[in-house]
């Protein structure tokens, strides 16, 4: 047995066991159905191991040669292409694909754009109190998942945020509440007992509880409201209890709360009002934490921060980086691109119908392993290998710490990592 | 009926599981769903066999319905896939997943299968 890391989703679990005989896994001891489902995946019958190419509206096999001779004529006839994805690509596939981005005077873009990144930006003017599932597991006494449906997306976060016992912590699920802020009883509901709150805050009325507490918090008025945002008096006095006298309290930001309104910023006022309950409560304090699910979600962040100086959005032009207001979003809907490379993620199944027909409607190289939607209107595919089973990698952990995976067999006869791909695709170009 | 659609991510019907190990029924069949309160179903004067359309400005959708007691009334919930988002748009610059106004009507058209979806793309374009 070997013990690794899971790249099934962006909590990276250190402690899955595997058993292999070199060619396959045969037994996997720990992983959740995301984790399991992962390590499937290097035998599910929908994996594509070979180059492909669209001849007369089907795609066809064809050797990496002439799929990258392909890539390079795409490539070659476009002025304005796009890059989107490298959220399930290690840290070393990201920088090649800025790089890449940088040689074609491209526009790059991670799928953190469309979800966490957003907290992030959010961030840029205050800063953010931001946390490590380790200081969760030691030090936690409150966590709070607000519009995060932990259970599903991101499946042991829980066994190890709520029911471990940490450093500091003797006692695990006994001292730790937890609180639920959700318009549904999603599945993380079920882990809740007694000293618990579920808050079924009602759609859309985030900002009127945050602005509430906001006020509260830091007047210390008495409660004069009978409901808020659909929640009674008696509800938001145990929260606020909560919130102001916890030793260690953590907000999980979910999908929910990603919402846009074009009068208010959430998460700003979000990260606003952590500050207000951190300057009030002299005993602890709370700190927030990103739920992105894709296992390197984060990376993209730093990869492109760390080198670029910009966390995302990048446009190039004659080689330099340029200054953009740009987003995928709406480089794809003004259809200022001519062309796309898509790296290990679906947009045609993850997008709105009219951004992924226009989409569809240029050029577009895929590179991931498996079918998908995108993959059915892809113009060139080329299959990779699986970050974390059958090639090393970089990643970064939802709570921005760094792991490296580790490759535990080997791909396919002539499969690919992505960082590979990129970077054959960067010498194809380069090479006249 | 107007009603309020939020796409979520669900570990029971998960799009990425349906391309890997699935088909094109087991894709609709788990993806071209949504969940509804049992008062709204009967609102809608819902059966099990019947869809529902769900329509707004952005484009429509049928799909089929399940009642789900934790569902708030006037709430409908659906996996992220490609059915989910013939409904989605963009609002300030951002792609919108929750909250989404639709007219509900059930319906026995049948659903979309996913190379009908694809094909709309495709055809329209290459």
């Amino acid at each position: 047995m070997m013990r690794i890391n899971c790249s099934g989703c962006s909590l990276l679990c250190d402690d899955i066991l595997v058993n292999t005989n070199g060619t396959i896994i045969e037994q996997v001891i720990g992983a959740c159905k995301k984790g399991k489902q992962r390590m499937d995946q290097l035998n599910a019958k929908n994996r594509i191991i070979s180059p492909m190419i669209r001849k007369n509206k089907e795609l066809q096999k064809v050797s990496w040669e002439e799929a990258l001779n392909k890539v390079k004529e795409i490539v070659k006839n476009s002025s304005k292409p796009l890059l989107y994805g490298f959220s399930t690509t290690s840290c070393e596939a990201q920088l090649k694909g800025l790089e890449l981005a940088k040689r074609i005077n491209g526009f790059i873009d991670s799928n953190s754009i469309i979800c966490q990144g957003k907290v992030l930006n959010a961030a840029k003017d205050s800063g953010i109190t931001l946390t490590t599932l380790a200081e969760i597991i030691n030090k936690a006494d409150l966590l709070i998942l607000w519009g995060a449906n932990i259970a599903d997306s991101i499946p042991r976060l829980l066994n190890k945020a709520l029911f471990s016992r940490g450093k500091f912590r003797l006692t695990g699920r006994e001292i730790k509440t937890i609180i639920i802020i959700d318009p549904i009883k999603t599945a993380s509901f079920e882990v809740m007992q007694m000293r618990d709150t579920a808050l079924y805050i009602q759609s859309d009325k985030d900002i009127d509880l945050i602005r509430f507490l906001k006020e509260k918090i830091s007047t210390s008025k008495e409660i004069s409201e009978n409901k808020i945002a659909g929640l009674d008096k008696e509800d938001l006095k145990r929260l606020i209890i909560n919130l102001t006298n916890a030793e260690y309290g953590v907000i999980f930001v979910g999908q929910g709360l990603l919402r846009p309104n074009p009068e208010y910023n959430v998460l700003k006022e979000l990260i606003e009002l952590v500050r207000v309950i951190n300057s009030k409560n002299e005993k602890g304090r709370i700190s927030l934490t990103l739920l992105g699910g894709h296992y390197n979600m984060i990376g993209f962040e730093h990869v492109s921060l760390s080198f670029y100086g910009k966390n995302h959005s990048l446009q190039f032009s004659d080689n330099i980086l340029i200054k953009t207001s740009d987003t995928i979003v709406s480089k794809v809907a003004n259809d200022d691109f001519d062309c796309s490379i898509i790296v290990g993620t679906d947009p045609i199944s993850n997008f709105p119908y009219f951004l992924s027909n226009k989409l569809a409607s240029k050029p577009l190289i895929l590179i991931d392993n498996k079918k998908s939607a995108t993959m059915e209107v892809a113009d060139v595919f080329l299959p990779s290998s699986l970050t974390g089973i059958e090639c090393d990698g970089l990643a970064y952990r939802f709570d921005h710490v760094p792991i490296q995976l580790k490759k535990i067999l080997n791909p396919p006869n002539g499969v690919l990592s992505d960082e590979e791909i990129l970077n054959n695709i960067i010498k194809k170009i380069n090479n006249k | 009926m107007e009603m309020t659609v939020n796409i979520v991510r669900m570990i029971e019907r998960d799009q990425i599981e349906e391309f890997s190990f699935g088909n094109d029924i087991s894709l609709k069949e788990k993806l071209a769903i949504g969940f509804v309160n049992p008062k709204d179903f009967d609102k809608l004067g819902l059966v099990k066999s019947l869809h529902i359309k769900l329509s707004n400005n952005y484009g429509e959708v049928i799909i089929s319905q399940v009642r789900d007691e934790k569902i708030p009334e006037g709430s409908i919930l659906m996996p992220v896939s490609i059915w989910s988002n013939q409904i989605t748009g963009v609002e300030n610059g951002s792609i919108i997943y929750k909250n989404l106004r639709v007219e509900v009507e059930p319906t026995r058209d049948p659903i979309l299968q996913f190379k009908d979806l694809i094909a709309k793309i495709v055809i329209n374009n290459k």
